[in-house]
């Protein structure tokens, strides 16, 4: 390869190089190559913009989402870890931190309560902050220190139930401390409201004198790391053989399962999608622009060759215009996507409360990459054409290019796309159902194209008036229309595939967390309280949720295994976030509709199985959650016994269901057919939402019901719906750039075609048409294609959409049956506008300027 | 072939692939061309003038025959070898300019001295645009200049590299009379200062009736040679 490059330079002689340069020099200040140029500028301006934007953003959100882990990694244990490995992250420059988890019994006076014991050591938390109260039930502030030696922080649920106040004693395991602040709220303290033991933080030296660790007793370790990115990685490299998967966990925000992480996947996911498509948009837009450049120069090259130009003198003339078009274009678009970049940082600079000042090398690069990969393999069968036309075009001006085969083009062109699609995203799934999906599209529309335009024809025959000479021309050029008509639907499906995706998808993030959601949660709510505390907050004008019965099961077995066995190798106490608190205990519900949010991935919903006959007589149904499932093994069919009270109750796994942890709703692990748990007495659990400007009300409301449980969710929902705000934002963003990346497209095609249209329009012209005749006719062809194309995009993106919801994004598949009518008519409008100003411009030159203008 | 032989056709002819079949637009034709001579073709449009125009630049391979270019049998080249050829020896004027757009007159002009590798083709482009009187409009591009005035340029770009043969298709076809006067006066006066071979394509009967020579094309058969006194015709040419 290399060989040849070098013949191929030495073979340049002076004068290719010098004639290359005058050519580009002078087509460039002549306006010839303003359409690939931008059309290059287009490419790389847009994939640095939204790259460079993205990855920021990523790395901003990451940055924030890693406040929810407390650090950029966590090791999770069940057993402490060694000492070297710890020093060993030290050495290489990492901070380190630890925390040690621990289920254990917290006494005042005569009162007790479950807790979940955190002793933390100096440095913790690593990201994020720890904030605390002076009062429970208060709003808290951030503060830089851990507690004291001989000193406890506790949440504010833990004064209820323990009936205490700031400044009390506590005794945990053998040790006492004193109660100086009101934990309010932990980086790490996932998102799960049920699952948690109101928390104590301790100092990690203090751990030792309560003697909470000792045989039986379940303690778990944290390790936290902060530091770059690479150092991290290479950190776990050298850990990874060590670890032990039944034993260590190795986490990043990535693998956060919780509402932030998802919403920060789908969001990478987003931008990774607009990425791409900005990519095939300005891939359009240089296929359209290089065709046009290398027609227009089929005489220029007839003409060396008739001059003695030997082909490899041509070739190098020609390809050495394509970089030097690149490299301009490649500078250019590198200084506009930054610019843009930049002015979309400043604009959201106020909203997104995070520091997006970090530069990024990877999409200057992708940038550059994209520039050149668009513009050689686009240019490459325009070029090839080129090469290919005879000298004897000099005297039969027909003459085009001997290159009739259109498989290169299609291959290079094809494969052009996948490669940029798999090089930027390393995602071959994602890649593949855009790249298929558009194939399938190209392939279908050319069918209906070709049918329409027949059909169109037929319809418009008789006296020649502008509809008549519109479909007249779209008729006679069917293949180049259709080829058009299909450029234009590729392109605003794109858009809509962008525009959908991104309110689809910020609509489902609202809807989540929507205004009113619930920001305090009761639990232990007597039957006989019931009642009255529902009254109660009516009262006082606080709107109550419905009312949950909870029974506390202890599991037993599983298929008649004892479950100690069955879980102690998937144990889900392991697990952070919604699995906090399962063990050998659970919550255990019953009703017999299904909760909203909830689906059911496998079996029949509780009581929907046909054996009503034998209603007695069957065992009782419980559906369970998949993640659950998965973690326990357990299957439909599976029969799980639980101990609730001093009975021993028998359950038949008929359902799987998927629940959506990040709804903020009350969720369970186990929902029980009501029938089986009639005879218990349950305690009831409900959500409310109070304003933050009644916060100071909540000591009133809940004074005569001391012993119910207040477990306040407010900061975390804050949290929450922060970073859905800004992704949201930023998404809106990624939007308007891929929507001007499509408008400069169909501006290039609009344009490309309209040099096509000159010979036509000089002709209408010179035998007297008139100019409104002309216009009318030119705007109505850009209409109808603007419809058909349209319509078609708005088909071929319910596709797309369906796949990319179900497959990639992991969303609900939705219809958009309302862009089946705005597409279209937006088509009509976009398009006739650009047709109409492109021919304004043609019809502004006399006709003797536009018969000198056709080369 | 004697030495001063420039152009010698044996029964060459060509033949074209249509959905009709196999067509022969130029039936079999041999002749000879004597260095320095000048020949019109002339004929109605569709008689094969443009293709034996053609075949004889090495625009296009015949189907059969034989072309002998000072000497050289053009029969046995391929593309690249013609190209070579026809920059070695060979220059064109046509009806419709064939300027490159995109290149200054002075530009060009150069053209062909530049892909033979010339270093002196800027300063012999200068010399020839002075002699075709466009000096002053060498930074100009082909569509800010007249039809005349882009014919001189063409012509002036012919003569650069010191052809041996200038091959001419309808130079004067796209030009009012009074520029196809000019055109004609300075095509003759170059050709005769530079004893080139000149091959004229045209139907115009006046123009033609200048050439030494004329070879009547009818249906792609050559059919009747008219030879003129070289002096005479000269002569009233020029003089």
């Amino acid at each position: 390869m290399n060989k040849l490059l070098d013949k191929w330079v030495n073979d340049m002689t002076n004068y290719t190089l010098s004639l290359a340069w005058r050519l580009f020099r002078h087509e460039t200040k002549r306006g010839e190559l303003t359409i690939i140029l931008l059309a290059i500028i287009l490419s790389v301006a847009s994939v640095l913009s939204l790259s460079l934007f993205s990855e920021r953003l990523k790395y901003a959100l990451t940055e924030k989402s890693a406040e929810f882990i407390a650090a950029d990694r966590v090791l999770e244990s069940n057993k402490p870890v060694e000492l070297a490995w710890i020093e060993k992250a030290q050495d290489m420059g990492l901070n380190t931190a630890h925390q040690t988890y621990a289920r254990s019994m917290v006494f005042f006076k005569e009162n007790m309560d479950l807790v979940d014991l955190r002793a933390a050591d100096t440095g913790y938390p690593l990201k994020g902050t720890l904030k605390v109260a002076d009062e429970p039930f208060t709003q808290g502030i951030a503060i830089d220190r851990l507690p004291t030696s001989g000193e406890a922080w506790i949440e504010s649920q833990l004064f209820q139930t323990l009936a205490m106040t700031i400044g009390d004693d506590i005794e945990v395991g053998d040790k006492i401390f004193r109660v100086s602040k009101v934990l309010t709220g932990v980086p790490d303290a996932g998102f799960s409201v049920f699952g948690g033991d109101p928390k104590v933080l301790i100092l990690k030296s203090d751990l030792a004198a309560t003697k909470v660790e000792g045989p039986g007793s379940r303690i778990d370790y944290s390790y936290f790391f902060t530091g770059e990115s690479g150092v991290l990685d290479d950190y776990y490299d050298w850990l990874e053989p060590q670890l032990d998967r039944e034993i260590h966990d190795w986490n990043s925000i990535e693998d956060d399962e919780s509402g932030i992480g998802r919403a920060v996947g789908r969001a990478g996911q987003y931008f990774l999608l607009a990425s791409l498509l900005a990519i095939v948009l300005a891939a359009v837009s240089i296929a359209v622009a290089a065709q046009r450049y290398s027609m227009r120069h089929y005489d220029p090259v007839a003409i060396m060759k008739t001059l003695g130009a030997p082909k490899k003198m041509v070739q190098q003339i020609y390809l050495l215009q394509i970089l030097f078009i690149t490299a301009l274009g490649i500078i250019i678009g590198v200084i506009f996507g930054f610019i843009i970049q930049q002015l979309v940082v400043a604009a959201i600079a106020g909203k997104v409360d995070v520091s997006i000042d970090v530069w990024h090398w990877r999409p200057l690069i992708i940038s550059i990459f994209t520039g050149t990969v668009c513009a050689v393999l686009f240019s490459l069968y325009p070029l090839m054409k080129l090469f290919s036309v005879s000298p004897l075009r000099v005297l039969r001006r027909d003459l085009g290019a001997n290159l009739s085969s259109r498989l290169i083009q299609f291959v290079a062109s094809g494969g052009a796309i996948f490669m940029l699609m798999w090089a930027y995203s390393q995602n071959v799934k994602v890649s593949a159902i855009l790249f298929i999906s558009g194939i399938i599209l190209v392939v279908s529309l050319l069918g209906v194209t070709y049918g329409l335009i027949w059909v169109g024809r037929k319809l418009g025959q008789g006296r020649m008036g502008a509809w008549q000479l519109a479909w007249a021309r779209i008729h006679r050029r069917a293949m180049d229309n259709s080829v058009q008509l299909i450029s234009f639907a590729v392109t605003i499906m794109l858009l809509l595939i962008v525009l959908v995706m991104r309110n689809d998808m910020v609509q489902q993030w609202q809807n989540q967390l929507p205004q009113g959601t619930p920001n305090y949660f009761l639990v232990n709510i007597s039957q006989a309280q019931q009642p009255n505390l529902q009254q109660h907050f009516v009262t006082n004008q606080v709107e109550i949720d419905k009312f949950y019965p909870v029974i506390r099961g202890r599991f037993v077995a599983v298929n008649d295994e004892k479950v100690l066995t069955a879980v102690s190798k998937e144990d889900p106490d392991a697990q952070s976030n919604g699995r906090d608190g399962l063990g050998r205990e659970a919550n255990l519900t019953w009703s017999n509709t299904l909760q909203k949010g909830s689906e059911v991935i496998a079996g029949k919903w509780l009581g929907e199985n046909n054996n009503s006959d034998t209603a007695t007589q069957r065992p009782y149904e419980v559906s369970i959650e998949r993640g659950i499932a998965e973690r326990m093994q357990l299957n439909l069919g599976d029969k799980l016994t639980f101990n609730i009270g001093s009975e021993i109750v028998d359950l038949n796994v008929t359902s799987i269901r998927n629940v959506n942890w990040q709804s903020m709703q009350p969720n369970f692990f186990f929902v029980i057919e009501p029938r089986a748990l009639k005879s218990f007495i349950p305690t009831y659990i409900s959500s409310f939402n109070l304003p933050t400007e009644r916060k100071s009300d909540i000591t009133q409301l809940m004074q005569p019901f001391a012993n119910v449980t207040l477990i306040d969710v407010d900061a975390r929902i804050n949290q929450l719906r922060s970073i859905v705000d800004q992704v949201s934002m930023a998404v809106e963003f990624i939007l308007i750039l891929v929507l001007a990346a499509g408008a400069l497209v169909l501006i290039a095609q609009v344009q490309a075609s309209m040099d096509e249209r000159q010979q036509e329009l000089a002709i209408l012209r010179t035998l007297g048409a008139k100019g409104s005749l002309i216009r009318a006719s030119v705007v109505f062809e850009f209409i109808i294609i603007g419809v058909v194309a349209g319509a078609m995009a708005a088909a071929a993106n319910e596709l797309s959409l369906y796949m990319l919801q179900t497959q990639i994004f992991q969303m609900p598949a939705s219809l958009h049956l309302e862009y089946w009518i705005i597409a279209p008519l937006a088509g009509a409008l976009v398009v006739g506008i650009l047709g109409a100003l492109g021919c304004w411009r043609l019809l502004s030159l006399n006709t003797s300027q536009l018969l000198r203008q056709m080369v | 072939m004697t030495p001063e032989t420039m152009i010698k056709t044996n029964g060459i002819s060509k033949t074209v692939t249509t959905t009709q079949g196999q067509l022969q637009i130029l039936k079999p034709i041999s002749f000879e061309v004597k260095a320095g001579e000048s020949i019109a073709i002339v004929g109605a449009s569709g008689s094969g003038k443009s293709t034996l125009l053609s075949l004889l630049a090495g625009l296009d391979e015949v189907s059969e025959g034989e072309i002998y270019i000072d000497g050289q049998a053009m029969q046995n080249m391929d593309e690249e070898k013609r190209a070579q050829l026809r920059g070695a020896k060979v220059g064109f004027i046509f009806q419709s300019f064939m300027l490159v757009q995109s290149l200054t007159a002075l530009e060009n002009i150069m053209l062909p001295a530049e892909i033979a590798g010339r270093d002196d083709a800027k300063k012999r482009a200068l010399h020839i645009l002075n002699l075709v009187g466009l000096d002053h409009r060498a930074s100009h591009y082909p569509n800010q200049l007249s039809g005349g005035e882009q014919q001189r340029v063409a012509i002036a770009r012919a003569f650069i590299s010191e052809p041996k043969i200038l091959f001419a298709d309808e130079p004067t076809g796209n030009l009012d009379a009074a520029n196809s006067d000019k055109i004609e006066k300075l095509l003759f006066e170059l050709n005769q200062n530079s004893h080139t071979t000149l091959v004229l394509v045209t139907h115009d009967p006046v123009l033609a009736g200048k050439c030494q020579r004329q070879l009547h094309m009818q249906a792609g058969e050559l059919k009747e040679v008219f030879t003129h006194s070289p002096y005479e015709q000269t002569a009233r040419q020029v003089g």
